[in-house]
């Protein structure tokens, strides 16, 4: 498939601990589309992070392919793939920890443009950033300015410019916004909207929160314990929830109405169990209100119930 | 009133250094009686926790400063109290639920000690160690930990676990105010609506008052009676759930918030954001705290405070309410001159 940016065929990333073998991303498959956005949403330690840091060849993938425009990244050489690297970037979480402390504004968005030894000059390195800094809404005046001296917002501002300034084709935004108070988080995301109807990016988007996801996204993939339970379009996942799991995050939301209030919610029990050397069957059966003995026994494949939209659950189907 | 728990009456309270002077609560009054539980809501460094802090005469001691007003708890002034009476309070009277359950429990000690602790402290009722241990037991599983586990170390728990300890800590002197600092954040939200729902299920039980510190406003929905909106040290909206939420009058902040957060029921394309930052703590704007971000700004909020505008218990401190107030006035005194009733008074509407 030509349109497909991303495909991403059985891929699995599983680390090696003391305890046994820690099965963080366990046989996903996906596509996206150029130019659109991927949510992936679940629980602390459920492997979104894994999933994303996978995709632009941070960790190499215990098994299966990641297709980038056709190519296959994981078995590329490394001068091969070093010229692809630039067409994959990341926004990473935490706008306080990412950056070098002791780099300026102006030398943290031009350092992928010195590495990968882009630009002919000097000049057309200051003029490069000084355009990035105009579209992340960054002032001028704040070129010489240190991280540390400057807020939430403005840093991922920084983050956000540093991964586009090598016009890549796929960002992997992991969590960028969960740092953020409402208002600046509100900033950020119109920010990252904007810049994907301008420069056509495609987004793979990791959070935690559903409404953002909700917001951002055109296909909404939820994970419980390195599996993908349910796919769907952002509107039908949320019209129609199929998984069990998916339905419990849901319901679990806060909604700011005053219809919500004091309401009595069936709320999930349990927390997420161990990754480490799985048992066999479905991962959410130990939590799960419907659990029946099948669940524990055979594997859920994803299976597609309507067009588009995929659920590993015989429940739903 | 009788069964007001704690009052609060212009508060205000500054950070000191040799470089800066940050003014972190400016002048906030609120009331809150048995069993109540009131939400505080704000971005960071709009002064929430500072506040919380102040309460518990917990600030830092060099450099933070109570400049005025009044913390009457139960009646009795306890800002400026020594540490010998505070401790009388603090832990037994008033707990509190700090936001990092990671960081807010001691290493070395098992989950059963700390819980403990506050008992052995506080033992007004002359339990033996015995009851103690009991009571402790008791304590735990009544936060969903079972009580063999009392004898376990905070490491061997996981986030939400933890957050139950911390909790069963607040709760186990049975206090009337319990003060929780966003005790829910560092959690995912299955978990996170475990812990909501037990902190509601629990304040029922023994009718405690809560302060939730929060910057969600759909757990401030599900969980809170009264609401305070707070921007730069400053209370700038206070009311009912349904003043805050429903209501017909908003501060432009209030409005911005609202408009920040993505719908889950809605389709929009674009959010609208709060354009611009909370402004510096130690070089506030003369006027209007939130004028240089407000979209409805006018010439007075630039150089004159404004007041509070209070409607039925729902205070707004805008210019913009004078304005609504005057209109209003204006339009029922015209009313009445034509039509010679008076009595269909209507105040104007406003669009949210």
């Amino acid at each position: 498939m030509s349109q497909n940016l991303l495909e991403v065929n059985h891929l699995k990333k599983y680390f090696k601990t003391g305890a046994g073998m820690l099965h963080a991303v366990d046989d996903v498959s996906f596509a996206i589309p150029r130019g659109k956005t991927m949510g992936v949403v679940g629980e602390s330690g459920c492997g979104k992070s894994t999933l994303g840091r996978t995709l632009i060849q941070l960790y190499a993938p215990t098994e299966g392919e990641i297709l980038f425009q056709g190519k296959n990244v994981a078995s590329l050489s490394r001068k091969e793939f070093n010229r692809i690297r630039p067409k994959m970037q990341m926004i990473f979480q935490d706008p306080y920890s990412s950056l070098n402390g002791r780099m300026n504004v102006f030398q943290l968005i031009a350092e992928p443009l010195i590495v990968n030894k882009i630009c002919r000059d000097k000049r057309e390195v200051e003029e490069r950033v000084a355009k990035m800094m105009d579209t992340v809404g960054l002032a001028s005046r704040l070129a010489m300015a240190y991280p540390h001296e400057l807020d939430g917002g403005r840093r991922q501002r920084i983050g956000v410019a540093r991964a586009l300034i090598l016009e890549p084709e796929f960002v992997v935004c992991d969590e960028p916004v969960s740092a953020l108070d409402v208002s600046i988080q509100a900033q950020i995301l119109n920010l990252l909207m904007d810049l994907q109807e301008q420069m056509g990016l495609t987004y793979l988007f990791i959070t935690h929160d559903l409404s953002v996801v909700k917001h951002i996204s055109d296909e909404i993939m939820v994970m419980y314990l390195g599996k993908c339970v349910e796919r769907a379009p952002a509107e039908e996942i949320f019209a129609n929830p199929l998984h069990p799991y998916t339905k419990a995050l849901l319901a679990a939301i806060p909604i700011p109405s005053v219809e919500s209030c004091h309401k009595i919610r069936e709320l999930l029990q349990g927390e997420v169990t161990s990754p480490v050397n799985p048992k066999p069957g479905c991962r959410f059966a130990a939590r799960c209100p419907h659990a029946a003995e099948r669940c524990t026994q055979g594997d859920f494949p994803l299976v597609e119930t309507t067009p588009g939209h995929f659920v590993a659950c015989d429940i739903g189907v | 009133m009788e069964n007001e728990v704690l009052r609060i009456e212009d508060l205000s309270i500054l950070y000191k250094t040799d470089l800066e002077t940050v003014y972190a609560v400016n002048g906030i009054s609120f009331s809150l009686k048995e069993g109540e539980t009131m939400g505080l809501v704000g971005e960071t460094g709009a002064g929430k926790t500072t506040t919380a802090l102040g309460i518990l005469g917990l600030l830092p001691e060099r450099t933070a400063r109570v400049t005025g007003g009044k913390i009457l708890f139960e009646g009795e002034d306890i800002c400026g109290l020594g540490d010998r009476e505070l401790q009388r309070i603090r832990g037994q009277k008033i707990s509190m639920i700090f936001q990092d359950p990671m960081t807010a429990l001691n290493p070395v000690l098992t989950v059963g000690e700390q819980i403990g602790e506050a008992l052995y402290l506080h033992n007004q009722e002359n339990l033996s160690l015995k009851e103690i241990d009991a009571k402790v037991e008791e304590t735990l599983e009544l936060v969903g930990i079972p009580r063999e586990r009392k004898s376990e170390y905070p490491y061997q728990f996981s986030g939400g676990m933890r957050q139950r300890v911390v909790i069963a800590i607040a709760l186990v002197c049975n206090p009337k105010l319990l003060i929780a600092d966003e005790p829910t954040t560092a959690l995912d939200v299955t978990i996170q609506a475990q812990i909501l729902s037990m902190i509601c299920n629990l304040q029922r039980r023994y009718g405690t008052s809560v302060i939730m510190i929060t910057h969600d406003l759909g757990v401030v929905a599900e969980t809170c009676d009264k609401v305070g909106i707070m921007y730069a040290g400053e209370i700038v909206e206070y009311g009912t759930l349904a003043d805050i939420f429903t209501g017909e009058h908003h501060h432009p902040y209030t409005d911005g918030l609202f408009g920040s957060i993505p719908s889950l029921t809605e389709n929009s394309r674009r959010l609208h954001p709060i354009e611009g930052l909370m402004p510096d703590p130690t070089d506030l704007p003369a006027g209007c705290k939130f004028a240089p971000r407000c979209t409805k700004c006018m010439e007075i909020c630039k150089n004159t405070q404004p007041g509070v505008y209070e409607e039925k218990g729902h205070q707004i401190r805008c210019h913009l309410m004078k304005q609504k107030d005057e209109n209003r006035k204006r339009d029922a005194l015209a009313r009445r001159g034509k039509s010679g009733s008076g009595e269909n008074v209507q105040a104007p509407e406003v669009k949210r």
